[in-house]
């Protein structure tokens, strides 16, 4: 799966660009600036997912992080906003510095034990592969003469509805519990007196 | 206490550039390079869980911990999709739109759980009047 040109330059800017923005998501003073870098990490990762050629998740990252999730999340700031944290004498952190730096070394242990037999168990098929990527570009380039759709959506639609019926139905149900449930949460008090 | 995350991704630093090292010589990217945005990610989203106070940003570093996952998902499967030629003749069974399928289903987990997550938020503020979250301690003892 190498990508090749412009599309490696590409990789590089928008994990950078992603990279940053996840730092600042983290390190912002104020909740709504962070809830901005969130969604252009957001829009990063979903670009990411065009460069790996899978529209549907794409569209769908767009779709319900940026324009659902993310209008939720700064619903809740705006109606939780103390402006507290403008301060510079509130704390932004819990004390937790050791817990953390701990976690951070064993995450990069595992990282690296599980990464080192792991490059040399994913080459051997990608250079085995490289013909195939080549005709796939030179495909894509004459299909993009004509009709340059991708069967993603197609492909992604009909496993959705087939192999994964059943977990695609319990899936909606857990939306609508979830539903039920944060409207049940979020309600008032005089609410709840005059529904009870 | 940037220095956490700075220091986070310092004890990172050095094992990233020793995987790189094979890779010095030809800079496109591959499935490994992928896997390491990914794991950076994941990185950056523990980090915030486990220092911020606020507990909005909390939240919002738990969805930067399900994108890195997605992100993981959707490049392996189009690895297998690449490769599925040459991983069919070693007798293996590739499916690579398992990928796509189970990224959507964590979408779906992960809105509802943001939709439910916020009003236990909204309903915490409404009787503490905090959202930092060394301040709920209420079951505490």
């Amino acid at each position: 799966m190498q990508l090749h040109g412009w599309e490696a330059a590409l990789f590089y800017v928008l994990a950078i660009m992603t990279l940053f923005m996840a730092v600042f998501v983290v390190t912002a003073r104020v909740a709504v600036h962070s809830a901005l870098f969130l969604i252009s990490t957001l829009v990063n990762v979903a670009l990411l997912f065009i460069l790996l050629r899978a529209e549907f998740v794409a569209g769908v990252q767009i779709l319900v992080y940026v324009g659902g999730v993310m209008v939720l999340f700064l619903f809740v700031i705006m109606l939780v906003q103390t402006r507290a944290e403008e301060e510079a004498r509130v704390r932004l952190y819990t004390g937790q510095t050791w817990p953390a730096v701990i976690i951070a070394l064993l995450l990069a242990v595992s990282f690296y034990f599980a990464m080192n037999p792991a490059q040399a168990a994913f080459r051997p098929p990608e250079s085995a592969t490289t013909t195939p990527v080549v005709a796939e570009s030179t495909e894509r380039a004459t299909a993009g003469a004509g009709l340059n759709i991708s069967k993603d959506t197609q492909e992604v639609g009909e496993q959705l509805y087939r192999q994964a019926a059943l977990p695609f139905e319990v899936a909606s149900l857990l939306l609508l519990v979830a539903m039920v449930g944060a409207v049940l949460l979020a309600r008032g008090t005089k609410q709840e007196k005059y529904y009870e | 206490m940037i220095s956490i995350i700075i220091g986070a991704l310092a004890y990172v630093a050095p094992v990233l550039l020793q995987a790189q090292q094979p890779f010095l010589k030809r800079f496109e990217p591959t499935l490994i390079n992928f896997l390491m945005l990914s794991f950076l990610l994941f990185v950056v989203g523990v980090a915030g869980v486990l220092s911020r106070r606020n507990i909005i940003i909390i939240f919002m570093s738990i969805e930067l911990i399900l994108n890195a996952v997605n992100l993981n998902l959707i490049a392996f499967s189009r690895y297998l999709e690449l490769n599925k030629d040459a991983l069919m003749a070693k007798g293996l069974a590739v499916n690579p739109l398992a990928g796509p399928v189970f990224t959507i289903f964590i979408i779906v987990v992960a809105a509802a759980e943001a939709a439910v997550g916020l009003g236990i938020v909204i309903a915490m503020f409404r009787n503490r009047e905090t959202v930092a979250i060394d301040e709920i301690d209420l079951l505490k003892w």
